[in-house]
């Protein structure tokens, strides 16, 4: 902790103080369970910046440019025989839930969870994605298959 | 003297919703808090959407009935204020990207015109969504 | 401040100061009516009278009555401020509400274990070398002095930080705006280390930027801005890393402040 020749002596305990209580250093601890650096924040800003260009897109595109603001099923079903409409709208989600989920486990994180059962939480979240981009692909397959 | 861990002593130590007490706090802490509320509520929004599109597993039938009632007054309102939960997130996220790497130094400033572009942008989606 | 002769005559104020014994259990609150002869009486200047005159177990701790060694950082009207230059007159005229500091161990009433804070300092670099006080303008990169010299430990921050202040882990304004300080002008200390705090789990990136922590500090030592420049000048170090990495060159242990 102390670089060459800056040690300093440790202060004189004067009679009748308290014995010091020597406390592990929290980051320490924690790192050894952790792995050394947690880069979720910067996966919540890359996925943050392509979130907000795709709900800007998914906002005008599916909601703004539609008299009224949603489709009827028969133009739903013409609107998603469009491949890149498929390929836009399939980003949006992905993207959007990782950001979401991240955000979320960032929040419970602040629980104070135990290293372990911050792993299990991420692992579950991880599950949460997979199956909801899974409802997310059979739903447009369902719609498409309807053409 | 003996401490210094039992749980009354240590009491606000460890209170997990403890960033969502709003006394005393200043602008840019209570931005920070909006943020999580409008993420969390965003995320509750998002999945009843999903669920919502669920419907056009149903066909016309059950969808274009849905859409009708879509149109109401209520929901519209309703869609604006998502709107502006959108916008607050989104763009205090810019905010948060361009200060937390040291890129933007004046906070203030950045925070203002932010808010400004969002109160743009919400009126163009207000009168969208109502005018349509 | 001079005892006097009849203080029932005086301006009264009510301070509702909370309590927690010494010996463990639940706080509780106490209601001191103490005089404020003048307007520039302090909340220390009251809680002092209130030990003196009405209640001796009251435990607050003080020592240099101006603002520049930090002990009696506490919550007035749930804001965090040094008792000592807190003038009573500036306040509401409903009771005030005095507190200890959140996010570390309560002794005894207003007074907390401030360890954590030395701690988290420590995990960063070895004790601020007091033999030499002054920053050089040289030193900084920017030519504005760094004013972490002048930061006096007290734990306001800590309080006002809304992850500090509730948890533990966090390395914390003090420790992170230190980093800052070390990685500037190290001073024959371990910046490494002090980056490796910054950048771990606990670091800096657990920062959400509600600057509460630069509000609070009573001299302006921004600890808030010194947490931004640190995560600028880490994300800068990882791309020059991985720039030098991909030309085989070592390690980059020093940060561009």
């Amino acid at each position: 902790m102390t670089g060459p020749g800056t040690t300093l002596p440790p202060l004189p305990r004067v009679a009748g103080d308290p014995p010091r209580v020597d406390r592990p250093a929290p980051a320490a601890h924690r790192r050894a369970e952790l792995g050394a650096h947690d880069r979720s924040w910067a996966w919540q800003v890359v996925s943050g910046a392509l979130v907000l260009v795709l709900v800007s897109v998914h906002m005008v595109a599916q909601h703004f440019v539609v008299p009224g603001g949603l489709r009827d099923f028969a133009a739903v079903v013409e609107w998603l025989s469009n491949p890149v409409v498929i390929g836009v709208e399939l980003a949006f989600l992905t993207t959007v839930l990782w950001h979401a989920l991240l955000g979320l486990r960032a929040v419970l994180f602040d629980f104070g969870l135990s290293p372990r059962a911050e792993r299990r939480l991420t692992r579950f979240l991880a599950a949460v994605w997979v199956l909801t981009v899974g409802y997310g692909l059979w739903l447009m397959w369902v719609i498409v298959a309807q053409a | 003297m003996t401490h210094l861990t039992s749980p009354d002593r240590r009491s606000s130590h460890h209170a997990p919703t403890g960033w969502l007490d709003p006394r005393g706090r200043r602008l840019s802490a209570i931005v920070f808090v909006l943020n999580r509320l409008s993420g969390l509520f965003i995320i509750l929004y998002l999945y009843l959407h999903l669920v919502v599109l669920s419907l056009l597993a149903g066909g016309a039938a059950s969808w274009d009935g849905f859409v009708a009632f879509a149109r109401s007054p209520i929901v519209l309102a309703l869609d604006v204020v998502l709107i502006a939960g959108l916008l607050l997130h989104g763009l205090n996220g810019i905010r948060v990207a361009l200060v937390g790497v040291g890129l933007v130094e004046r906070e203030r400033a950045l925070f203002v015109a932010l808010l400004v572009v969002g109160a743009v942008l919400l009126a163009i989606a207000t009168i969208r969504v109502f005018g349509a | 401040m001079t005892e006097l002769a009849d203080a029932t005559t005086l301006p009264v104020r009510v301070l509702r100061v909370r309590r927690t014994p010494r010996s463990g259990g639940g706080g509780r609150w106490s209601t001191f009516d103490v005089p404020a002869p003048s307007p520039r009486t302090t909340i220390l200047d009251a809680l002092t009278w209130a030990r003196r005159h009405l209640d001796p177990t009251l435990d607050v701790r003080h020592s240099c009555f101006h603002a520049s060694c930090g002990t009696c950082a506490m919550r007035v009207n749930g804001r965090e401020v040094l008792a000592c230059v807190t003038p009573l007159e500036g306040l509401p005229d409903r009771p005030v509400v005095v507190e200890p500091l959140r996010g570390l161990d309560i002794v005894s009433d207003l007074v907390v274990d401030l360890e954590a804070v030395y701690d988290a300092l420590d995990a960063v670099s070895p004790p601020l070398q007091r033999a030499d006080e002054t920053a050089s303008a040289a030193l900084c990169a920017d030519g504005e002095p760094t004013r972490f010299e002048d930061c006096l430990e007290c734990g306001a921050c800590v309080s006002a930080c809304p992850i500090a202040a509730y948890d533990a882990a966090y390395a914390g304004p003090p420790a992170l705006a230190a980093a800052w300080r070390v990685a500037q002008a190290p001073r024959g200390a371990d910046v490494d280390a002090a980056l490796d705090v910054a950048d771990g789990d606990q670091g800096a990136w657990r920062c959400h930027l509600a600057f509460e922590c630069t509000a609070a500090c009573p001299v302006d030592a921004r600890p808030a801005q010194a947490i931004m420049r640190l995560r600028g000048a880490l994300l800068r170090r990882h791309i020059e890393d991985r720039l030098r990495r991909r030309a085989g060159a070592a390690h980059v242990a020093e940060v561009s402040p």
